[in-house]
């Protein structure tokens, strides 16, 4: 086993776990006019934490058919991946937290366009789980999602911050080029309306430059957290199955490492599995595979019934350098003569393609 | 696999612990509640006390400026009460630049800055008189003058003497928070009216002068505010907002100056 690999990936989960820890401290954070700090409330975090469990839950089912589909028949939900060791458990919580962090982070806290967004979330979960695209805590499309979500946060909460409760402020025309104040009431439609108490403001009203800045960088503090957990989760169940590979023969080992490659692992469903089901797993997959070649190896032995059908020309060349590749050297070696009839075939095409006969000799 | 009983298996066990709570203080930091905005209590004071000082400022304040003169120090409170009678009593509407340059304004003026450095009733005494002057003077911007704005800035400036002096110390004082807050936003219309003085256009001297006190005596930058920013931000959030970040910094101030008292327009018309 490579040490310094397993540290390395440990390391990483471990640091993700930080990562993550300090973006859900910043996004859990406001901070009002007066320069107190307060917290972005329940509510949301709630919801957020819904909301993770409906995505994991999604993401255990994408699992499970993946495998269903790639790899065994009878694969089911007892398939998925589960973390087998400390490292492996807190890259599940890290990625559950980040996950609940990063939705409750953008969503708004409160009012009709706090359930709007969960209507949205939920459509992109529901739809995630039709497209059976498991295996990723936050796809690409999740992840521009939940950015878009955070925009809108922050335009909300720029708002708020000026005293302006509501989402757009349109100017109607005429009336406001008017330079009378009694016309002042009229001269404005607001679109959106809301109120500090549905967003949580603090009563001392919400400093936006700083909030800003505490949840761009709590944001992205999660998401990186979540990626480079994820990243070496997967390190550190490669290094799981590579310890239980490496404890066969050195050549053994060598040879099952070519016939199942290291990327193609988590794929195969080999990720979370216990030991004594993985070793199991890895002899199943490791016969079909030799099976396989083993009937590619005879398909390939069968020359002759290749020989016959040979079409000529360069296809034909090639099936005759798979089928009898010493005899194709060996009229290399000759300077070009070629005694088989699939040579005087080939010519006669030549011939017919342009009237002339194209290199090498004739028998 | 790291060993549990090695230095790295330590390091990564404490590591783990960390992140974990790492991971309960950010869930436990949501529930941190938002600080509840200054309110001055009101404090029941030992002995005789000026209860609604509020009256004193709003266009009823001749029915009560009487009371004041017990408060005021024995060496001038015979020219207290004469300036009293005399502000509360001015017909006519002079114009303020002309009535603060006449004998009565200077000594009304000598008296306001004694006022000043004196106790905080008599601070809310000269501030009555201040107000009185303001509501039956003319300060409005004229049309044919060659410095429109002149008689705002006057104005402006005696609030500002006010305000350098008492505005810190009055946010938490029940007697003179209220007033203190009222003055800022005064003294923002007073400024409004000077900077919009010339019929076309506006001027920059006096929103910068504005701006620039205002953000000293109310700290509106990005650092904590003072305490009468605080009192002017849970009571006038929205002029304070549109002070911070607009174009038209005065307006708030100018609109809910007007809604408050709504006599002060420069002209002495009720």
């Amino acid at each position: 086993m490579n040490t310094t690999r397993e540290h390395s990936s440990v390391t990483g989960i471990v640091g993700g776990a930080w990562l993550v820890g300090v973006g859900g401290l910043l996004l859990g954070l406001q901070i009002d006019w007066n320069g107190s700090v307060s917290g972005t409330g329940w509510v949301s975090f709630a919801i957020g934490a819904l909301l993770a469990v409906g995505a994991t839950l999604v993401r255990l089912r994408g699992d499970a058919a993946r495998h269903h589909d790639e790899r065994a028949p009878r694969a089911g939900v007892a398939d998925v991946s589960l973390p087998r060791d400390v490292p492996g458990i807190l890259a599940v919580v890290t990625s559950f937290l980040a996950l609940t962090f990063l939705i409750s982070g953008v969503l708004v806290p409160g009012g009709p366009w706090l359930f709007f967004e969960i209507v949205v979330l939920g459509a992109v979960i529901v739809a995630r789980r039709q497209r059976a695209d498991g295996g990723r805590w936050l796809s690409n499309g999740m992840l521009t999602l939940l950015a878009a979500m955070l925009l809108f946060r922050l335009w909300i909460a720029y708002q708020g911050g000026r005293n302006h409760w509501s989402l757009l402020s349109v100017d109607i025309p005429v009336i406001s080029w008017l330079p009378f104040d009694f016309l002042e009431p009229v001269k404005r439609v607001s679109l959106g309306s809301f109120t500090p108490d549905e967003f949580g403001f603090p009563p001392a009203g919400l400093s936006f430059a700083p909030t800003l800045a505490l949840w761009a960088v709590g944001f992205v503090s999660c998401v990186a957290g979540l990626v480079w957990a994820q990243t070496s989760a997967r390190e550190h169940e490669n290094d799981r199955i590579h310890a239980l590979i490496r404890t066969l023969p050195g050549g053994l080992a060598n040879f099952v490492e070519r016939i199942l490659p290291e990327d193609e692992w988590q794929s195969l469903g080999l990720h979370g599995l216990p030991e004594r089901r993985l070793a199991r797993r890895i002899e199943t997959i490791v016969a079909e595979r030799m099976a396989r070649q083993k009937e590619l190896q005879a398909a390939l032995d069968a020359g002759k019934l290749l020989a016959q059908t040979n079409p000529g020309g360069f296809a034909g060349e090639i099936y005759r350098s798979i089928v009898d590749p010493e005899r194709r050297v060996g009229a290399d070696a000759d300077g070009g003569t070629r005694g088989s009839r699939n040579d005087a075939a080939d010519d006669r095409r030549s011939r017919d393609d342009d009237g002339s006969p194209r290199g090498g000799t004739h028998s | 696999m790291v060993e549990t009983g090695t230095g790295a298996g330590r390091g990564l066990s404490l590591a783990i612990g960390a992140a974990s709570v790492l991971f309960v203080v950010a869930i436990g930091v949501r529930g941190v509640p938002p600080a509840k905005s200054v309110a001055p209590q009101d404090v029941i004071e030992e002995g005789p006390r000026i209860v609604e000082p509020m009256q004193f400022l709003g266009s009823g304040a001749k029915l009560r400026a009487a009371e004041l003169d017990e408060w005021i120090a024995a060496d001038r409170r015979a020219r207290f009460k004469a300036l009293r009678d005399l502000v509360f009593h001015l017909d006519g509407c002079p114009p303020l630049l002309e009535w603060i340059a006449s004998m009565d304004g200077q000594r009304l003026e000598r008296l306001l800055g004694e006022l000043r450095t004196g106790t905080r009733e008599e601070a809310l005494a000269g501030l009555t008189l201040l107000y009185q002057v303001a509501r039956a003077t003319e300060w409005k911007p004229g049309v044919m003058t060659t410095t429109p704005q002149a008689p705002a800035e006057r104005l402006g400036s005696l609030f500002q003497d006010w305000l350098r002096t008492w505005g810190e110390k009055s946010a938490t004082d029940p007697l003179l928070s209220e007033p203190a807050v009222a003055t800022a936003l005064v003294y923002g219309r007073v400024m409004y009216v000077a900077q919009n003085a010339p019929v076309i256009g506006t001027l920059q001297a006096p929103l910068d002068r504005a701006r620039t006190f205002l953000n000293e005596l109310l700290q509106t930058g990005p650092s904590r505010r003072s305490p009468l920013g605080e009192l002017v931000q849970s009571r006038h959030g929205s002029a304070l907002s549109r002070f911070v970040g607009t174009d038209d910094p005065l307006s708030g101030f100018a609109s809910d100056a007007l809604t408050m008292f709504p006599d002060l327009k420069g002209n002495c018309s009720p």
